[in-house]
């Protein structure tokens, strides 16, 4: 080991890299010694040095702002942060040198292809139970073995479409892998997600140590599974199978999904009809060719699989068994995650493929067997002990920190049932720098890799996603308990070919015509994004009315407006009746704050950000990266709390929300395709605004309220001041400001332009073709035009000037339920949902 | 011996369905001793798939699709069966019960390697000191394994009360094995609970069985209702079959549908309806003889 006073620059301790320090007794992937990075780590060693700390900061806190925009999430069950929190990538990646990743290739590939042989001779002949090469309980004994899938045949015989590999690096610098993913493997999207802001943050590093791209292995993924389908070869329809949003990789299921050009579905959107299988689009049934499915295989379906299963498909494996449909990875893959295989991989992989194993697996000791039981549990303390067979619930039990009885309870458990354990020697992981604390520090990690099906063999992803452990000390690196995560830059020897250059924002490589299908439930939540979205609006747009007269008010009891505003909130149900008399304005105040801030009260502007987002996390496949940001920097911005001068913050916080909801619009009216989709969105906007436009001037034109003292604020609400001193030139009267609210068809506000459009969305909306000449929608739609051309505003406006408010109130009345008979239609005719149940 | 059976499983829903699923096990499977010479199930409404296969365990399944708002659904299986009766092995001259047990603990391929399916945990049934001990007294060491499972049968039999209102498909075997009351199913899972408990494989039979009305009665149709009872491993003998909820070793008045590792695997009918709502189950069974009548009355 040379004194790092004579490395050259690096090897300063008063730099980043000379003053790195790792544990001596682990394996640390970028320096060999004190300040002396490995020779592949030289060439960025040295570019980040010269970038120095002040730009390395600068630039993390670009990466972190990224991340946040592309609203990149994982969900930690139970986590207090609640669902979405943001994902944890660290600056510096995790680099391996060309013979190293060749050799890592090679043992996945064979790994792949070895567990591929397995499986079909487990779901097929079974020799390898017959000829004793495995034990029988290993299968028998083991929930992951899907006895229903035996002996159905897959196409090509390929039942492994992507395989990953964890893989960590022992003291003496050797690599194993600790464990497989064979069910629905996750974590390629975010790999994908960390290669996208790294290259951005740090382009130049990026782009000198030549790292290879990622982009063809996503492409051969892609077309392996086009290649699947068993019908419609030209176009097959591949669609992502997700449990839901509550899912911790929902994030992933979209982007990919996104990236690739699949459709995201849930089960429910899927039906099983004449054994094939169907997705539910408002055009109908459309044939689905592949299903990539992310939901375990067990859950798969309910008719054949786990009757509790609420995230399948009812006749799923009859459609599979018929061959209508082929599933990757094939269901019941997940048998051969179970740890227990690892112990009998090297004679596998001689007896099937005669070969040695490339890439050994953590030392496994699998308790069916006599001599295996009887020496785990002699050295309890140095090994871990798990469950033999996959499963989610269980953690593994780490002897050298349990007490003795519970020594004893695992041990009579282990005796009573010894198949469904295994022991594992615990490896000590290897380090690499995170940047933390502007400065390097040591952090345990684990690769994940990832190989694809690809024609009759295998391709392994140049890269993959390093996960690293919170603490220095902890044994278990995992994304569940915390951990964060690095890109992986496998470096080449040559030129790196342009043609796998990734597209930056992650737009789709090839959108097939699956991608211009909308599920039915797709829809609905679109259709609830818009009312939402605008119902937000509209209760953010009154919110800043009031609070900037109360602003402007401070100190003083209220100015009239204020009182009539107050009494129109309470008739909105949106204040408590005591504010309809005069109140205290610090009484008005902190209740306004509450509807602005509160998180648990309906109706606040914090509840219905909440809503909005929770609908858009659930469709953001449908939209772009760009949208995306905006819907994100909403809901950051909506995280912001009164300091110091509560109401002036508030004012400033509802101009902010203003703002981002007119991008948000923008981006609807500008960056939408105009699909059903984007109609579904903007007819639920137009129905909400039409419904909040006439309750809101019932409310003012009630009897109580002061019509001189309203009609200001109504036009500032629906955002027509301009508009209305434009016109008419002169104070505010009740007629005009009606007729401009009412029946204006060039207000983008008013109730007529609503009208308008509504009436050409349930034009274009799709209908059976064998439907009536006029739908239900456009019926209720052209009678409530009628009814708003038939009345005489200007005696309805007499009237109420006159003291007499009921004409004019049932008038507005009418319009209420007529809009609540709409949305029940639309419902009825493009959402209905149906609920499975297994008896 | 000859029968024609005939089940009919009618479902009321309390809303229209729009589409159900079924994958039925009604079929009677081939064996040695007995030959379903027909077999005809009809769907009311019609059906618009129906398509067999056979089974991880070797039973004929059919499945069934409806298509079309329904608000039921009537299956009607009717069978032709013909049962020849065989000579169970002396008891006395089957091997020891931990010959048995062992050799399903051997690593090596053996004769009892695909038996060895039938010793582990299975959705409804999962191997638990209580079994083991309640079996312990009939398993004394070194008895003749067939001895020791007839002796179970026999204190299972004798120390369980049969009672249709004690249990429902969800009850769990400990609750059975407390309360001591239950049905053909829940005595046929606690028997193969008792026996995987000790490494004996046990496996789930599903079947129909012939009772008689009481002198001097008419036969009533459709009173009979499917059954089912156990079969365990013995070497050289292979499956042997025992009834506890008659205290008898099925013979030609016992007809196998199906079987597997409990009533999950084997269930006769078994559903997913896609609508909202209650359903209701009505189920007849009817097993005719064809050729003489025995005296023997028992319960299913």
């Amino acid at each position: 080991m040379s004194d790092p006073s004579e490395t050259g620059i690096i090897a300063k301790p008063t730099t980043m890299f000379g003053s790195y320090r790792f544990s001596a007794e682990a394996h640390d992937e970028m320096a060999s010694a004190p300040g002396e990075p490995r020779p592949h780590w030289q060439k960025f060693a040295s570019s980040l040095e010269r970038l120095g700390r002040d730009e390395l900061t600068l630039r993390w806190d670009n990466a972190r702002r990224i991340i946040r925009e592309h609203g990149v999430t994982y969900n930690i069950y139970g986590d207090p942060q609640g669902m979405d929190r943001p994902w944890e990538l660290d600056m510096v990646p995790l680099l391996i040198p060309p013979a190293e990743w060749s050799h890592i290739e090679a043992g996945l590939t064979q790994r792949a292809h070895l567990f591929n042989l397995i499986l079909a001779d487990l779901y097929g002949p079974q020799r390898l139970l017959r000829e004793g090469h495995l034990p029988p309980a290993l299968i028998f004994a083991n929930p992951n073995f899907l006895r229903p899938c035996h002996g159905i045949e897959v196409p090509k015989n390929v039942y492994l479409h992507l395989h990953a590999a964890d893989i960590a690096r022992s003291p003496d610098g050797q690599r194993w892998v600790l464990s497989d993913r064979t069910q629905a493997p996750s974590g390629a999207g975010y790999a994908l997600e960390n290669r996208i802001v790294l290259s951005r943050i740090l382009p130049d590093e990026f782009r000198d140590c030549q790292v290879e791209r990622l982009a063809s292995f996503f492409r051969t993924q892609r077309d392996t599974l086009h290649g699947l389908a068993l019908h419609h070869r030209d176009h097959p329809n591949v669609v992502l199978l997700t449990p839901g949003p509550h899912n911790e990789t929902y994030f992933e299921h979209a982007y990919l999904a996104r990236y690739l050009g699949f459709t995201l579905v849930e089960g429910g959107d899927l039906t099983v009809r004449d054994r094939r299988v169907f997705i539910k689009t408002l055009d109908g049934l459309q044939a689905v060719d592949v299903i990539l499915r992310r939901v375990d295989d067990g859950f798969c379906d309910p008719l054949e699989l786990r009757g509790d299963s609420f995230l399948g498909v009812p006749g799923l494996v009859e459609a599979v068994r018929a061959g209508n449909v082929t599933i990757a990875n094939a269901l019941g893959a997940g048998l051969i995650e179970s740890p227990a295989f690892l112990a009998f991989l090297p004679t596998l992989c001689r007896h099937l493929l005669d070969e040695e194993l490339k890439l050994p697996s953590v030392a496994t000791w699998w308790c069916g067997q006599a001599k295996e039981l009887e020496y785990v549990i002699k050295h309890l303390d140095e090994i871990v002990v798990k469950p033999a067979f996959a499963s989610l619930s269980r953690q593994p039990f780490f002897g050298a920190k349990m007490n003795t009885p519970e020594k004893e309870k695992l041990i009579a458990a282990m005796r009573a049932r010894p198949y469904e354990f295994v022991g594992q020697e615990q490896v000590a992981l290897s380090t690499a720098p995170v940047w933390l604390n502007n400065r390097l520090e040591p952090r345990p990690v684990v690769l994940r890799t990832y190989v694809s099906a690809s024609n009759d063999s295998f391709v392994v992803m140049p890269g993959g996603l390093t996960r690293v452990s919170t603490a220095a000390e902890d044994p278990v690196v995992s994304m569940q308990s915390g951990g964060g995560s690095k890109d992986t830059w496998v470096l080449s020897d040559g030129p790196i070919s342009l043609v796998s250059l990734l597209t930056p924002s992650g737009q789709p490589i090839r959108s097939g015509r699956s991608a211009a299908e909308i599920p039915s439930r797709v829809a609905d939540n679109l259709f609830w994004l818009g009312r939402y979205a605008e119902r937000l609006e509209g209760t953010v747009r009154l919110l800043r009315c009031v609070v900037a007269r109360m602003v402007d008010e401070s100190g003083a009891d209220g100015s009239p407006e204020l009182t009539a505003l107050a009494q129109v909130m309470v008739s909105l149900a949106m204040l408590p009746k005591r504010f309809s008399e005069r109140v205290p304005l610090k009484d008005l105040e902190a209740e306004i704050l509450l509807l602005i801030y509160k998180q648990d009260r309906v109706g606040s502007a914090r509840d219905m950000l909440t809503r909005v987002r929770g609908i858009a996390s659930i469709v953001r496949d449908r939209f772009s990266a760009d949208t995306w940001s905006i819907l994100n920097k909403l809901h950051i911005d909506a995280r912001s709390r009164p300091r110091r001068i509560p109401l002036a913050d508030a004012l400033t916080l509802l101009n902010t929300l203003v703002l981002d909801l007119g991008a948000f619009s923008g981006m609807e009216m500008e960056n939408m395709t105009r699909g059903h989709g984007w109609r579904f969105l903007d007819f639920g906007r137009r129905l909400e605004r039409a419904t909040h436009l006439v309750k809101l001037l019932r409310a003012s034109l009630s009897a109580d309220v002061k019509t001189s003292s309203v009609l200001e604020p109504i036009l500032e609400i629906a955002d027509s001041v301009m508009t209305y001193r434009r016109r008419y030139f002169a104070g505010v009267q009740l007629p005009t400001a009606l007729d401009l609210l009412l029946m204006d068809e060039g207000n983008p506000r008013a109730l007529a332009f609503q009208l308008a459009a509504l009436k050409e969305h349930a034009t274009y909306l799709p209908r059976e073709a064998h439907a009536a000449v006029q739908t239900n929608e456009q019926k209720v739609i052209a009678a409530i035009t009628s009814h708003l051309h038939s009345v005489d505003l200007i005696a309805l406006s007499q009237l109420r000037e006159a003291g007499t408010t009921e004409p004019l109130d049932s008038f507005l009345a009418n319009f209420v339920s007529e809009f609540g008979v709409l949305s029940n239609q639309l419902t009825h005719h493009y959402f209905s949902h149906t609920v499975a149940s297994v008896s | 011996m000859n029968y024609e059976i005939t089940h009919i499983t009618t479902y009321d829903y309390s809303h229209p369905v729009s589409v159900s699923h079924h994958v039925l096990r009604l079929r009677p499977r081939e064996l040695t001793r007995q030959v379903c010479v027909r077999n005809e199930v009809r769907i009311d409404p019609h059906a618009a798939v129906m398509k067999s296969h056979t089974d991880y365990f070797g039973n004929p399944v059919t499945f069934v699709t409806v298509e079309g708002a329904h608000k039921n659904l009537v299956v009607t299986s009717r069978s032709r069966v013909e049962v020849r009766s065989t000579a169970p092995p002396e008891p006395a001259d089957t091997p020891a019960w931990e010959t048995v047990r062992d050799l399903c603990l051997d690593d090596q391929p053996n004769d009892a390697a695909e038996a060895c399916e039938f010793i582990y945990n299975s959705p409804y049934i999962k191997i638990q000191p209580a079994f083991a001990e309640y079996a312990a007294p009939s398993f004394v060491p070194d008895r003749p394994v067939l001895e020791a499972a007839l002796d179970l049968t026999q204190r299972i039999y004798r120390d369980f009360k049969f009672d249709r209102k004690a249990t429902t498909i969800a009850t769990p075997l400990e609750a059975v094995l407390k309360n001591r009351r239950g049905v053909c199913q829940d005595f046929a899972q606690l028997e193969i609970a008792c026996l995987r408990s000790i490494g004996i494989p046990a496996r789930y039979v599903s079947g129909y069985l012939e009772t008689q009305p009481p002198p001097g009665k008419p036969r009533l149709v459709g009173a009979d209702a499917s059954h089912a009872w156990v079969s365990f491993f013995c070497p050289e003998a292979g499956w042997i079959d025992l009834d506890p909820t008659n205290n008898v070793m099925p013979s030609t008045r016992h007809i196998t549908i199906a079987w597997g590792r409990d009533y999950s695997d084997v269930s006769p009918i078994r559903g997913v309806i896609l609508g909202s709502g209650e359903h209701s189950l009505k189920v007849s069974v009817d097993v005719l003889p064809l050729d003489s009548k025995e005296a023997l009355q028992l319960v299913s």
